[in-house]
């Protein structure tokens, strides 16, 4: 008896434990055309990830108005 | 690296267009083929809001899934490209973008349908970086010169954000913080209603 209630206890833990995976989102089929290059490859960045990184984050960062003023001391409507 | 995406702020948007002629003008795009457009909600009634759309380089791309000859790859930064010496032109992708961003040239009487076109990222594609190859196919290729796409550096409100995700959610939030709604229009219950709470959130700690 108490064999059938272990039994059945590892069961029902085996089905509770089952609902907790995550499928993988990636696409099932992997892609068959050409490489592409790394866009730091080039002659700009000659292949330094961080330098490319960081210019890219300046960039991003200019478009914030808001810090742009702030640095500048002055004040802006939104 | 982190993900590259667009943010369309439609409070700065004022439908000036700026950003689908730097698209076209930048990659020199075909007549009929728009990577960029812009959309008007309730166009002519005060109030009413645009913005800028284009391929928003999913997470989980539609397109990607259903392409039968799996022309597209994503990149390290996030950005879905694809090879048109590949693509067939079914336009199946065109079927699964939830934003039309899969466009096609069309010749002839006959509406003869091209090889799929979409937005870039500016950042090319599968040919050498720079190439005249790169540039005839894809367009300008302007990440590997440490340049953001030209629609959002062309935006004169900077509406149109480019970028780390991270970053540019920042900036996003600063400005909706700053107008002066408060912080309740940011955040969970402002996309999917409900409390601002943690403790409220699927999964969060009292």
């Amino acid at each position: 008896m108490k064999f059938l209630a272990r039994l059945a206890a590892a069961g029902a833990a085996a089905a509770l434990v089952a609902a907790c995976t995550e499928p993988s989102q990636d696409p099932a089929r992997s892609y068959a055309g050409k490489e592409d290059a790394k866009a730091y490859s080039g002659d700009a960045f000659k292949g330094d990830k961080a330098k490319w990184e960081s210019a890219l984050a300046a960039r991003s960062e200019a478009q914030n108005d808001y810090g742009n003023y702030r640095a500048a001391g002055k004040k802006k409507t939104p | 690296m982190a993900r590259m995406k667009f943010i369309c702020d439609a409070e700065r948007c004022i439908e000036c267009n700026g950003c689908v002629t730097a698209c076209k003008s930048e990659h020199e795009v075909p007549w009929g083929v728009n990577r960029r457009r812009l959309v008007t909600v309730n166009d002519g009634v005060p109030g009413e809001r645009s913005i800028s759309v284009s391929c928003m380089h999913c997470s989980d791309a539609p397109c990607m899934a259903v392409c039968p000859v799996d022309c597209f790859y994503k990149t390290d930064e996030g950005i879905v490209l694809h090879d048109k010496d590949l693509c067939i032109g079914c336009g199946y992708c065109f079927y699964a973008c939830p934003f039309g961003a899969p466009q096609f040239p069309q010749a002839g009487a006959f509406g003869l349908r091209g090889k799929m076109d979409k937005c870039t990222y500016c950042s090319g594609g599968p040919e050498e970086n720079h190439s005249a190859e790169e540039f005839r196919k894809y367009g300008r290729n302007r990440l590997a010169e440490g340049k953001l796409p030209a629609c959002a550096e062309m935006c004169s409100t900077k509406a149109l954000l480019a970028g780390d995700a991270e970053v540019i959610t920042k900036i996003y939030k600063t400005r909706v913080v700053t107008r002066g709604k408060g912080e309740e229009i940011w955040g969970w219950s402002m996309a999917y209603g409900g409390s601002d709470k943690l403790s409220d959130l699927p999964g969060g700690k009292a």
